[in-house]
């Protein structure tokens, strides 16, 4: 090879070098713009907490890398900003100079986040805390546990066990998804609460003689009752008076909105078998679709605008919560906004919600317009307008028409005549007063509570699987095969012990709803059995042929929101009315 | 680039034969002229990236930091804020309205020379007791050498975002120990 | 300017004959096979670990509590920093594999017999330190592995009878890893060992003038050809044009495979797998195979072999009457290589 060759391939080898630099180059400019895009926290610590984070990097690392890596940490909100306490607070203390409180609430959140916390206090979320009277309590404080503590019955080997907390399934349970009514230890034994306490506008207590009464320990801290505190719960009742908890889905320390984007970040109450949802959620397109694309959706976006920065799919929070195009990227706090059935009760109700936020129950049309302040057709408006970033309004309509008749067939099939059996026996006294202490109360509790929640939220977020085996099909096997047999027997057994009159009001209203036209096929062949094999097979081909024409007829009422509001009046009220049309059982050709 | 213009002087060792005097020279200069090119445009880029490397990557940067609510001061008030840095900065509202405009936030070190002003309320002047400089509630300088030198106390520019006063500090800065931050 | 050229050869008295005389060594006619050209390649790539080291060092702080994080700012903040800290890696890797592809052409050729000897042995020390410069910087990054190999290296020096504790101690800066322990790796790294190996590079390369370079004589050639070409410039044409594809190379492979971060070092957790660089998986597998101190005393017998080497095969030659005896060892040795290198390679435990 020659010298000048050499120079030759020397000078294009130099630009081969240079185009190898210029692609280096680019990768540093992507590198830039994607660096940018996620707003690399820097560790600027503000002076205010600096001391703070000195001593708990070395005690207790966790949070302090959380809070780094967070939004706040990020504009210089550090420590003291949230924990700050004013003197005069209950469960303020002075920790190496500062007065600070343990419990950050949505008094201190909101503070600076005025309308997302505005918007929470609203919610049904911030109203969780109110079950810790219910059934449900009851069910974990004294069917699970016990109200009062009690002594062990034995020796546990190593450990010493001296009296049993029987409400350790509340606390661990219930309320660390409901919420605690947060408590201090007083000075004579006593639990002092909010109700004790009577704060004013600023959260600072009135109930002096109260104040008095709380317990410090070594160091001056008001002591937390173990029972109420760690809580995250989302309905938490605070010392302050404020309800509810941030943190229950935005997890301190970091509070990442990334993080409260995404379904497991409802999921930790949201499952189970009495509301699935985020099982149901996994179930259905979207949740396969966000498992697919998750990389894709932009999830550390500023505002996360449906429709501007992802449209790959939806989480819990982007139909529920988020802000989209439709809406002006407004995000709400209050999840019910776009909800407009509640499948939470025995018997589901449209969301027509009154100036307190609550759901109308009233019947008569005229005084319930007078009682809306929110329409469940707006807030189906609202929840439209979310599927509407990719569904076509005819998909969205036939949707909401699937919806809607599957949940008037729940109400009217089971739940109104479960209610009204429930109802009968009660009203007889052949129940006792006692929940859960008979059978067919357990029985009642699994059909609406567990299978009847499961089918209904299996529908509204389209999973087959919940709405059908996990739901309607054991609903049914539930009434049939549990319900109206034990009802049956407890007035029978009745019957037998000098109560005639009351149970025969019983299995009079028994044999009424299970000779309305849906239910009709459950009993006929036996009856047709019992009368004589004669006329057989003329019913069932009379029910087959009205079958082709039922559905249109029944289609216009379901449609109609008024319809529905009448049809779902009081669950407990429910006598058993007469349908006025005749329905053909749906299950007969099976 | 030593090397190319040195190599296009020296004989050619493998002696071609056939070409022409001028077209050699021809050859030649251009065959060295191209290997300069490549040698300066591949190395070149190279030490340019290298001088980019060591250029630091975070300056000029600033970020905006947390101050206070809005309604946490009035107007006359003050509070101070104290940077990343541990430098002191004096934060006042000077009028109602909720923008930035109506916040000021300035610096206590002495544009002279470096000393601590402070806040004087009864003369309504930040003073500096080392040369006594002072300046009016907007840094402006009225007396001592930083009136004589024209020289205003840093004024740190302000945002409101939301209902929250936010200020911006630059990203950097050795931070001295809490004691004397807090001192 | 003819002028200033007058006023710079009195203050500089050298002139362009004697600078041509010293560096126009006439090259072999074989070092225009490029495998030939194998030794100036790891020149080369040193001069370029000195250039992108001297800029890593500007970030680098050799300190427990702060290395992982200058890594970090290396590798995502600072510009370009992540391709020069991976022009630095494959650098190493590449200088590593040429360092040994030099001394297999030097050991196949039998290029170390009389009367050089001596400058095998300075290739030796050569391997030695470039080893170890790999292994000291591969620990500065401060990950897990990296952290895990120094340990695992110290103990293993440890298992060498009678200085073993010593060298382990001096390696570490105590007996365990210690807050001292990184400052010691990376003054060897950056200090130490770059200045060996250039005063050995020095003295290799006089070595190589007062020879001349070993002279083959290829079956191809025609016998008429000149046996020589000029160093300069024809030689050092090729050995830019290597320059310049490595360049071109290691700017591939630094976009392509960039250095990444592993999980910062972790003293109470040792990794899963845990695995030292690629140049030392033969002695990693050689320890897996063997008990301790017997892998280590063979690995020192090996190498002090290996620096003995020229005199060995001199020896060899003698008592067997074969003359291509080395290479035999030589091929037997390589695949053994190979074969212990793949293997670990190729499971995780």
């Amino acid at each position: 090879m020659t010298v000048t060759a050499k120079q030759y391939i020397i000078g294009f080898l130099g630009l081969m070098f240079l185009a190898s630099l210029v692609f280096v180059q680019m990768m540093e400019v992507e590198r830039k713009k994607a660096e940018s895009g996620k707003g690399v926290a820097h560790a600027v610590i503000p002076a205010s907490s600096r001391s703070c984070v000195e001593c708990h990097q070395k005690s207790s690392p966790g949070i302090i890398d959380h809070w780094q890596g967070s939004t706040h940490a990020n504009k210089g909100v550090g420590c003291v900003e949230c924990h700050k306490a004013a003197k005069e607070d209950i469960d303020a203390f002075d920790h190496y100079g500062s007065i600070i409180a343990t419990i950050v609430t949505p008094k201190d959140c909101g503070r600076c986040h005025k309308t997302e916390t505005e918007e929470f206090l609203a919610s049904h979320h911030a109203k969780a805390g109110n079950i810790l009277a219910s059934l449900d309590n009851f069910l974990a404080e004294t069917v699970e546990g016990s109200r009062v503590p009690f002594n062990p019955h034995s020796p546990t080997p190593g450990k010493e066990v001296d009296v049993v907390n029987g409400m350790a399934s509340v606390n661990v349970g219930c309320r660390q998804c409901h919420g605690s009514k947060i408590a201090l230890e007083g000075t004579n034994g006593s639990l002092i609460t909010v109700d004790e306490l009577k704060p004013d506008a600023d959260g600072v207590p009135t109930n002096l003689e109260m104040v008095s009464l709380v317990k410090k320990d070594d160091n001056g801290r008001p002591v937390l009752h173990d029972g109420s505190w760690p809580n995250t719960g989302i309905g938490r009742l605070n010392l302050d008076g404020s309800r509810g908890s941030c943190s229950a889905c935005h997890s301190r320390h970091d509070f990442s909105p990334r993080r409260a984007r995404q379904p497991e970040n409802c999921g930790k109450c949201h499952l189970g078998p009495d509301h699935p949802q985020k099982e149901i959620y996994e179930e259905s397109k979207h949740g396969v679709a966000f498992r697919d694309l998750k990389e894709h959706m932009n999830l550390d976006a500023k505002h996360w605008v449906l429709g501007e920065d992802y449209t790959q799919a939806p989480t819990c929070a982007s139909c529920h919560m988020s802000g989209h195009t439709r809406n002006g990227g407004k995000v709400t706090h209050d999840p019910g906004e776009r909800l407009s059935w509640t499948n939470r009760p025995p018997v589901s109700l449209v969301m027509d919600t009154d100036i307190n936020g609550a759901v109308i129950k009233e019947a008569d049309p005229v005084e319930r317009q007078k009682q809306i302040v929110s329409s469940w057709q707006d807030k189906r408006q609202e929840m439209k307008n979310v599927c509407l970033h990719c569904h076509t309004q005819n998909y969205v309509n036939a949707f909401y028409k699937q919806y809607d008749d599957f949940v008037v067939n729940y109400n009217e099939k089971f739940a109104k005549p479960g209610v009204a059996i429930m109802g009968e026996l009660r009203k007889q006294e052949l129940l006792t007063k006692q929940d859960f202490d008979e059978e067919i109360e357990w029985t009642w509790f699994y059909l609406w509570h567990h299978e009847g929640r499961r089918a209904r939220h299996g529908a509204s977020m389209m999973a087959p699987d919940y709405a059908h085996w996990h739901g309607m099909y054991e609903v049914a096997e539930r009434f049939y095969q549990q319900l109206i047999p034990q009802a049956r027997e407890i007035a029978e057994h009745a019957g037998e012990s000098g109560k005639a009159d009351q149970a025969q009001a019983v299995l009079d209203l028994i044999d009424d709803i299970l000779a309305r036209p849906e239910h009709e096929w459950f009993e006929q062949a036996k009856k047709l059995a019992d009368a004589g094999p004669a006329s057989v097979t003329t019913e069932a081909v009379a029910a087959t042929t009205e079958d082709k024409a039922a559905p249109a007829e029944t289609a216009t009422p379901a449609a109609g929101g008024n319809e529905e509001a009448k049809s779902s009046d009081a669950p407990k009220a429910d006598a058993a009315p007469k349908e006025p049309e005749s329905e053909p059982a749906e299950t007969d050709g099976k | 680039m030593g090397d190319a213009t040195q190599g296009s002087d020296l004989p050619n060792a493998d002696g071609e034969t056939s070409s022409t005097p001028s077209r050699r020279a021809f050859l030649q200069h251009s065959s060295s002229a191209t290997m300069a090119a490549g040698l300066i445009a591949g190395y070149g880029t190279l030490a340019g990236i290298a001088i980019k490397f060591l250029y630091p990557a975070r300056v000029g940067q600033t970020i905006q930091q947390y101050v206070c609510r809005l309604d946490e001061l009035q107007v006359g008030d003050s509070l101070p804020f104290i940077m990343p840095s541990g430098a002191k900065v004096v934060v006042a509202r000077q009028s109602e309205g909720d923008t930035a405009d109506d916040f000021i936030a300035l610096s206590s070190v002495c544009p002279h020379l470096g000393c601590k002003v402070h806040w004087e309320a009864a003369n309504e002047r930040f003073f500096c007791p080392c040369h006594n400089g002072a300046f009016n509630a907007q840094g402006a300088p009225t007396e001592g050498p930083p009136a004589a030198a024209n020289q205003y106390l840093t004024r740190y520019p302000l945002a409101v975002d939301g209902n929250l006063l936010m200020i911006e500090v630059p990203v950097e800065g050795i931070s001295v120990s809490n004691e004397e931050a807090s001192a | 300017m003819s002028g200033f050229l007058a006023w710079l050869r009195e203050r500089i008295p050298v002139q362009g004959a004697q600078l041509h005389e010293l560096t126009n060594e006439p090259v072999p006619n074989h070092l225009k096979r490029w495998w030939f050209a194998l030794g100036g390649t790891p020149a080369y790539l040193f001069v370029v670990q000195i250039i992108t080291g001297i800029l890593l060092a500007f970030y680098y702080q050799p300190a427990a509590a702060t290395a992982f994080e200058s890594v970090r700012y290396i590798t995502e903040e600072a510009s370009f920093g992540w391709y020069l800290r991976s022009l630095h890696k494959w650098a190493a890797t590449l200088m590593i594999a040429a360092v040994i592809l030099h001394q297999m052409r030097v050991y196949f050729t039998a290029a170390y017999r009389r009367p050089r000897e001596l400058n095998w042995v300075i290739g030796m020390c050569l391997l030695m330190c470039t080893l170890l410069t790999g292994f000291t910087g591969y620990s500065l990054v401060f990950e897990q592995l990296s952290y895990w190999g120094a340990t695992v290296a110290a103990n293993i020096s440890d298992a060498v009878p009678v200085i073993g504790s010593f060298a382990k101690q001096m390696l570490l800066a105590g007996d365990n890893y210690n807050e001292r322990t990184l400052s010691r790796f990376y003054i060897l790294h950056a200090a130490v060992l770059p200045t060996t190996i250039i005063l050995l590079v020095v003295v290799h390369i006089i070595f190589i003038r007062l020879h001349g370079v070993t002279e083959l004589k290829l079956e191809d050639e025609p016998e008429d050809k000149p046996k020589h070409f000029n160093f300069f410039p024809d030689h050092i044409l090729t050995e830019l044009m290597i320059g310049l594809v490595l360049m071109v190379l290691l700017s591939a492979l630094a976009t392509i495979f960039p250095a990444t971060m592993g999980p910062k070092a972790d003293p109470l957790t040792t990794p899963e797998v845990i695995k030292p660089e690629w140049f030392f998986y033969v002695s990693f597998r050689w320890l897996k195979l063997f008990s301790l101190t017997f892998a280590v005393l063979s690995t020192g017998f090996i190498v002090g072999a290996m620096f003995l080497w020229p005199w060995i095969d001199k020896v060899l030659r003698r008592i067997t009457g074969i003359e291509d005896i080395s290479v035999y060892i030589g091929i037997v040795a390589t695949f053994a290589l190979v074969g212990l290198t793949v293997w670990e390679a190729a499971v995780a435990h």
